[in-house]
């Protein structure tokens, strides 16, 4: 495939000014889209004059670079950054067919971001902020290690991918589960509730704090002053919702029973950012691995992935 | 669980200036979502929890969408904070653990509920193409719109796509199109006329009788 040269970079004075935004793309479950959602997510930007940088974390089946028609590289990647093989890790950007786009690429069948430390982690995330990108966008692996938990909420916005699928709902569920746990735990680290929170992180905890209201309930009764910054903490966690594959009026709304959901069960608000409609387009810009807002941009899905982006820039 | 320590608009997650529209739709997605056995609660909540939950969306709602009992609600609303800004910390009213407290919710928002409406499309043109697109954006299907118009659905199938030549004469046309936009909630006008240039443009092209 043809690579053609980044565009000469024509940042305008205020974004000069402005260091890079960081967004995280999880979602728990393997196969919703997740990858899909990040190339075209990126690629938008990058169409609307935006410098982007795009992270494969997935590093155990980092695939990224197939969504642009890449070949497999042997150039560096974000191992031989975690692994300091590489110092800079600018080396590891490559250009991608997408002007104004470039990709850091996972390594396939690598061990992971697994092993790193939460404060490897976080390096990571300031590092990707200075490589002269407006936008940074980090495409999370499956599951719910703890990497794949401190990137999402790491970064400045995180977006959680979900299929209508009771399966995907599920895992979606567990995932915010899980970080929201982490970031209570990392939070309130220095707290007197910090072993109340380790306590209910256990489903079966003796005290019966089922879910996180329960929790915050708890430690309102039990250390009032603590509960003032646990507050802030929930508020300033505010992770955005994409449905995926959306095939009919029913499954557009399932966006906002989740919201519901998540806002009785988590005293958390998430936005429902918008939906992607299960669409044959999809799969076939998969097959011919190109984005879909470049191979199809008048497709349905295109102008809801559009939609969405311009949801998360604005300010 | 106290109703009465609850706001009610927190119940339905709407805003104290909610429309009598908003309330409406948030109480129809609020009834979705807490059916038993909803795909969206399932994993989260017990039968049991989401009949709760349901029983008190249905106590806001019969409060909310009654004019007359909202405004003793809201005028009861404002006596209370009131009185609270007045009160000492320890006077305030205990939290319940579920839903969402009234004094302290975790961050004031709105579903937006736009992602359930349509766009206008970018270039001001409502071709065929471009009110599908707001009719699947809208999430409703042909048979509906031929069901609530009493158009024929072959007709609303030849407008989406533009075929021209399978559709009725201008002034059937015009008719069609402006039910099929009241629909979909656009300017009845505005399509008409976008949609009537482009056909009457195809009429006039050379070659045609």
């Amino acid at each position: 495939m043809n690579v053609r040269r980044r565009a000469t970079r024509t940042v305008t004075p205020e974004a000069a000014r402005l260091p890079a935004r960081v967004w995280a793309i999880g979602g728990g479950k393997g196969g919703i889209g997740k990858s899909f959602i990040a190339a075209n997510v990126a690629a938008t930007a990058a169409r609307s004059g935006r410098q982007v940088l795009l992270i494969d974390a997935d590093l155990g089946g980092a695939n990224l670079h197939t969504c642009f028609g890449m070949p497999a590289g042997r150039g560096p990647n974000l191992s031989d950054f975690i692994e300091d093989r590489i110092q800079d890790l600018d080396k590891a950007a490559e250009e991608t067919p997408i002007p104004g786009l470039r990709l850091i690429r996972g390594a396939l069948g690598h061990a992971g971001t697994a092993d790193t430390s939460h404060e490897q982690r976080t390096q990571l995330v300031q590092a990707s902020r200075g490589l002269g990108a407006d936008l940074v966008i980090f495409d999370l692996a499956a599951g719910m290690d703890r990497a794949t938990l401190d990137f999402f909420l790491e970064t400045d916005e995180s977006m959680l991918v979900a299929t209508p699928e009771p399966t995907s709902i599920e895992n979606a569920y567990s995932f915010l589960r899980a970080s929201f746990y982490r970031k209570l735990a990392h939070g309130l680290r220095d707290s007197p509730v910090r072993d109340l929170v380790r306590e209910a992180m256990d489903q079966r905890n003796e005290r019966g704090i089922r879910t996180p209201t329960d929790l915050i309930a708890e430690i309102e009764r039990l250390e009032p002053a603590a509960a003032e910054n646990l507050r802030k903490l929930i508020s300033s966690f505010r992770p955005r919702l994409v449905v995926n594959q959306v095939r009919n009026r029913e499954e557009v709304k399932l966006g906002f029973s989740i919201r519901s959901v998540c806002r009785k069960y988590f005293g958390l608000d998430v936005e429902y950012l918008g939906y992607v409609s299960y669409d044959d387009l999809v799969w076939r810009s998969i097959k011919e691995r190109r984005p879909l807002v470049v191979a199809y941009p008048q497709s349905d899905s295109a102008i809801y992935i559009r939609q969405i982006v311009k949801k998360m820039l604005q300010p | 669980m106290n109703a009465t320590d609850t706001n009610l608009y927190e119940v339905l997650e709407l805003i104290d200036a909610a429309t009598s529209q908003d309330i409406d739709r948030a109480y129809r997605i609020a009834r979705a979502t807490y059916q038993p056995a909803s795909t969206a609660t399932y994993s989260l909540f017990s039968d049991d929890e989401n009949a709760e939950i349901l029983q008190r969306i249905e106590e806001a709602y019969a409060v909310l969408s009654d004019p007359r009992m909202r405004r003793e609600y809201d005028a009861r609303l404002r006596r209370d904070r009131a009185s609270r800004h007045t009160a000492p910390p320890s006077a305030a009213p205990k939290m319940v653990a579920l839903p969402v407290r009234e004094n302290e919710p975790p961050a004031p928002s709105v579903p937006d509920y736009s992602l359930d409406e349509p766009d206008e499309p970018d270039d001001g043109v409502y071709d065929g193409p471009a009110l599908r697109r707001v009719r699947i954006r809208h999430g409703i299907e042909l048979d509906e719109i031929s069901a609530r118009t009493k158009i024929n659905e072959s007709h609303l199938s030849a407008i989406e796509q533009n075929r021209y030549d399978h559709l009725p004469a201008g002034v059937y046309l015009r008719g069609f199109l402006r039910e099929f936009a009241k629909c979909l909630k656009l300017d009845p006008k505005a399509v008409t006329e976008s949609y009537m240039a482009l056909f009457i443009a195809h009429d006039r092209r050379p070659g045609r009788a």
